[in-house]
This record gives structure tokens, C-alpha cells and sequence, in this order.
């Protein structure tokens, strides 16, 4: 398992997540890690031809599809996590596709998430401005365009199961305004440690309900910096 | 944090007309500014204590920025300011204690430094030690975060004018060709060493001390050449469009320190706490703790300096001898 002491964990974690990891050794042929993962996609590591390979949407969701759930890397969990952030900060790791949430002790919930297909798109502090159980989804005008699929949604798709902002919505607003970004969860669990959404932040339907239960409006949200072409003065 | 920064490291003060209201008490004998930043926030609230239990006197501890308590120094509002960095505020220096004489700063001050740093993955299992290591390619690669192959180092605020000296410092030493120079608040910054430490990730990034990142994470200071005013040739985008390219500064920073101020009528009225102020003498450690028990704990200002003062007892009784 040399694999494995490639992960980025700490030891205590890696003892956790050694058999959920074996399970995918045996299930796929592949250990996962985030050890190098790149903002272009998330690698996994396969021990038998001892590569580094693309975690893409096909994978993702062929491991989804035999485990019923994400690898244990994007699963919540608490992490040792040492910050001068107050607890209930949320902070954003677009890279390494983790949503952590402070806690006290030095310690934080780390969820998995999907993003942006060009990153998260943007990075710096924003608030929790509302949040929105099972959200009407209303797709922007030029996905209207588009899509066909988007048409019969123009003027807002009802929450449910199927609605593409999961079960709860973060709403994500800056000086006080909507940013137009937002945390929310998905009907596709297993894309959850891909680069596949159009800009926001998604998580699973259950994390994001977790989430939801744990954070108070205008809670501070830090978005690190990832997608170095958006930075001022690059 | 952050304003600490802001204060410490920009250049640009612009002075303005400021309106004191009347910001002291009946009750209080003198007023300490403090800063927003959690070691000035301690330190004068420590000087607060101290004053009290070694001469008996009240103190209002009242926050304000740089800008408002010089202006209260000068006026006698204002009677002690517990960090003012040098030489960064060397033109509120001029102006109140060289020509005006109505502020005065204690001979001892806290060394400060300034320059780039690595966390502890980065510095050993990526070999940053040193400034030359960020004009490697393959090496900086490891520090890529949006998958163009290209690594990124954050260089500070956008509003510091550190952060233009750095983006100076780069392209001099000559490693802003091969990574990507991020400008982002400091809560970015250090929420990104955060999740990297976290991770187990590299990150190499600008840094200052005394700063709370050193308390919180084992953090290496990127060795380079000491500073040589020779070759220190710095010129600001506020000075010429073409700053960055008549700037040259591949060396290391020049050493800074902060120091108590106080105003110049403090020598009449009580010439005891004159004395007193003179005789301190923190450490950068000790700020470090200070920001650590303030930042990350979240101690509340006054209850911490109750206790430093009563741990720091002959010290502080040390600071009070004629």
C-alpha cells in the first residue's frame, strides 16, 4: 500500500480510510488520492500499473455506481484543521475540491465537492447572505438558449430531486449583494471531487443538509485562490 | 491581522483633516489608542494594566486607527500608541516627532522582518530553502493550484505597498517568470496556508514576523541576500508607469521594528510613566504569543493582560524603576 502513504492524511486518518480504500484497490484497481490532484482534474493512483491517472466523470461514476457513495477522501469527516478563522467559517479548497467548516479545537468537517470546470472562477471572502431549502432552480438566459432541456425551466424549476441545486441552497453575497455563486447540493453525487459544474460549489444532497444545519447566516466564506488567471495582476 | 499589515506595510499615507470628539473619560488619567490588530490590541491593554498597578493610574484603552491617534498625540488627547512601525510610518514620524515635537518614540523597539516563507512540506519534501529555489520551473511546478503547470505564490494585499515591493523582489530575482504572483486579502492568504498545511500540500507565500502563521504552523523563512541599500532601488507605481521596470531589489528586506509612542506632554504631566515607557521591552515571540492568544483563542484583551502582567510581575516592576 505504498499508495496510500502518498495520500495527503495524517496517519490517524489513513488507518480510517485503509479499508475503504482496499475496498477500491479490489472494486476498480485504484487507490484514491488527492496527493496530486490538479485543479485541471482530480488523480487517483492505480497499483497495478503503479500510474497516476485521470479521476474523471466516467471513473467517478463507475465507482459510484459499485459503492453507493463517494471515495472516502470526499466523504464529510472531522480533520485536524489549525486556523485563525473563527469556528463556523467556512473555507473553500477548489484544488483540492474540500469544503471545510472551522470548528473549535482546532478542528474543521471537511466535505468533499465538486466545482467549476474552470475552477470555482473566483476567490476572496464572501458571506452566507440566505439559504434556501430544496431552491427553485432558474437557469441563466443563455443556458435557455442552449439547451433544450433547460427551455421548459425558463421561468424557474421547482425544487425536488431532480432539481440541479440539490436539497439546500448557500446563497453566497459580497457587500451585500447576491454574488450570483452559490454552495448548494446536487443530483449527481458522484460528481463530487470532479471539475464539472458551471462556476458553483456542489456537494452531495446529505452533505449539504449537514451543512445547512451547521452554518448561520452571514457566516464568513473564504475562497482560496485557485484559477491564477482571475487574480488581479497576474 | 490584516491591519496590522495594512498599517506595518504600506508606505502610503495620506494625510487627512481628522476631528477628534472627546475621547477620554472623567474619570481616566491618560488614553492609550489601540490598534485593531490583536498585538496592539494586547500590548496596550497590558500597558493599561501595568500603569494601574505600578503608578496608580486609569487608562482608557480606545480603539482607533494610526491616522486619528497621531493626531490625538499631537493634540494631548491621546497620550500612548503601543506599535508604531518603523520605517514604514516614518512620515507621520517626521511630521509629529522631528518637526512638530509633540510625539516622542521610545528608544526600544521590536525587530520586525519581512520576506518569503515556506511551510514545512514545502521546504522539505520540495526543497524551497532558499530564494533562488522559487527560479526553478520543475521545482515551482509543485506548487501549481489550477493545473496550467505553473505554480503560484501569494505575494499580499493588494492594497500593501509591500505587495508591489514583492512583485518588484520577483521580477528582480527573477522567479515572477515562472510562478504566478496572487494578490488577495490576507484571510486568503492565510486560510490558504491553512487548508496546505491541512493537506500535507506545498506552499510557499510573503510573510512578516512577528505574525500568528508562526505559532499556528511550522513555517521556514526562505534564506536570501541581506539587504544592501545599494541595491535596493525601489520605485512606485504611484511614481512612474514604468515602476517595474526601473525597480530593482534582489536582496532581502531591510530589518524593521515598532515602538511605543507617546506625546511629548506626558514628560510634564507624568514623567513616571515616561520612564516606564522607555523601559519596555517585548520580544517578537512574545507579540507572537500575544496575536496567538488574542487571534486564535480568542481571549478577550484586558482579561489576557491581567494575566501577562501578573506572570511578567518583576518585569514589569523592573520597567517602573526610577
Amino acid at each position: 500500500m505504498t499508495s496510500l502513504s502518498r495520500t495527503r492524511f495524517g496517519k490517524g486518518e489513513q488507518a480510517k480510510g485503509h479499508a475503504a480504500s482496499l475496498a477500491v484497490v479490489l472494486a476498480l484497481g485504484l487507490v484514491f488520492s488527492t496527493a496530486a490532484s490538479l485543479a485541471a482534474g482530480t488523480q487517483v493512483y492505480d497499483p497495478k500499473t503503479r500510474q497516476w491517472t485521470d479521476y474523471n466523470r466516467t471513473k467517478a461514476y463507475q465507482y459510484y455506481k459499485l459503492h453507493k457513495q463517494v471515495p472516502e477522501s470526499f466523504r464529510p469527516q472531522v480533520v485536524k484543521f489549525r486556523t485563525a478563522e473563527q469556528p463556523g467559517t467556512i473555507i473553500i479548497d477548489g484544488n483540492q475540491h474540500f469544503l471545510y467548516l472551522v470548528q473549535p479545537g482546532q478542528q474543521a468537517i471537511r466535505y468533499g465537492i465538486g466545482v467549476g470546470r474552470d475552477g470555482f472562477g473566483w476567490a476572496g471572502i464572501v458571506k452566507v447572505g440566505r439559504t434556501a431549502e430544496w431552491p427553485t432552480w432558474t437557469p441563466p438566459a443563455e443556458m435557455v438558449a442552449r439547451d433544450p432541456k433547460a427551455r421548459p425551466w425558463a421561468n424557474g424549476m421547482p425544487g425536488g430531486p431532480d432539481n440541479p441545486l440539490g436539497a439546500r441552497a448557500l446563497y453566497l453575497y459580497e457587500g451585500g449583494h447576491d454574488t450570483i455563486y452559490r454552495i448548494h447540493g446536487t443530483p449527481e453525487p458522484w460528481t463530487i471531487g470532479l471539475d464539472v459544474s458551471s462556476g458553483c460549489i456542489r456537494m452531495n444532497n446529505g452533505d449539504i443538509i449537514d451543512l445547512h444545519s451547521r452554518i448561520k447566516v452571514g457566516a464568513k466564506v473564504i475562497v482560496l485562490m485557485q484559477g491564477a488567471a482571475l487574480y488581479k495582476g497576474v | 491581522m490584516a491591519d496590522l499589515v495594512k498599517l506595518a506595510l504600506k508606505v502610503a499615507v495620506v494625510a487627512s483633516a481628522i476631528v477628534l470628539g472627546d475621547i477620554r473619560t472623567k474619570a481616566a488619567d491618560l488614553v492609550i489608542a489601540m490598534p485593531n490588530w490583536s498585538s496592539g490590541q494586547a500590548t496596550a491593554n497590558i500597558l493599561k494594566v501595568s500603569l494601574k498597578k505600578e503608578f496608580g493610574l486609569d487608562a482608557d484603552v480606545v480603539e482607533m486607527g494610526t491616522m486619528i491617534a497621531f493626531a490625538g498625540l499631537d493634540s494631548g488627547q491621546v497620550d500612548i500608541h503601543p506599535e508604531v512601525w518603523l520605517p514604514n510610518l516614518d512620515t507621520l514620524v517626521k511630521k509629529y516627532v522631528t518637526d512638530a515635537a509633540t510625539v516622542a518614540i521610545s528608544p526600544i523597539g521590536v525587530p520586525a522582518w519581512q520576506g518569503i516563507c515556506a511551510n514545512r512540506t514545502a521546504a522539505d519534501k520540495y526543497g524551497f530553502k532558499d530564494i533562488s529555489d522559487l527560479s526553478d520551473p520543475k521545482k515551482t511546478e509543485a506548487l501549481d493550484t489550477d493545473g496550467d503547470g505553473k505554480g503560484e505564490m501569494w505575494i499580499g494585499a493588494e492594497t500593501w505597498s509591500s505587495t508591489t515591493i514583492e512583485r518588484i523582489r520577483a521580477n528582480s530575482y527573477g522567479y515572477a517568470k515562472n510562478l504566478s504572483l496572487l494578490e488577495m486579502p490576507e484571510d486568503v492568504g492565510m486560510a490558504a496556508v491553512d487548508a496546505a498545511e491541512a493537506a500535507d500540500r506545498p506552499m510557499v507565500f510573503a510573510c512578516y514576523s512577528p505574525h500568528v502563521v508562526f505559532k499556528l504552523h511550522d513555517i521556514v523563512r526562505l534564506t536570501e541576500p541581506p539587504y544592501d541599500a545599494a541595491k535596493w532601488k525601489i520605485v512606485l507605481p504611484t511614481e512612474d508607469p514604468l515602476w517595474l521596470s526601473k525597480s530593482n531589489a534582489a536582496v532581502g528586506w531591510d530589518t524593521a521594528h515598532y515602538h511605543i509612542a507617546y506625546a511629548t506632554s506626558l514628560r510634564k504631566k507624568h514623567p513616571e510613566v515616561v520612564r516606564f515607557l522607555e523601559h519596555v521591552d517585548f520580544k517578537p515571540e512574545e507579540a507572537i504569543d500575544m496575536s496567538y492568544a488574542l487571534q486564535v483563542e480568542r481571549q478577550p484583551p484586558y482579561a489576557y493582560a491581567e494575566q501577562w502582567v501578573a506572570r511578567n510581575e518583576a518585569r514589569v516592576e523592573g520597567w517602573a524603576k526610577p
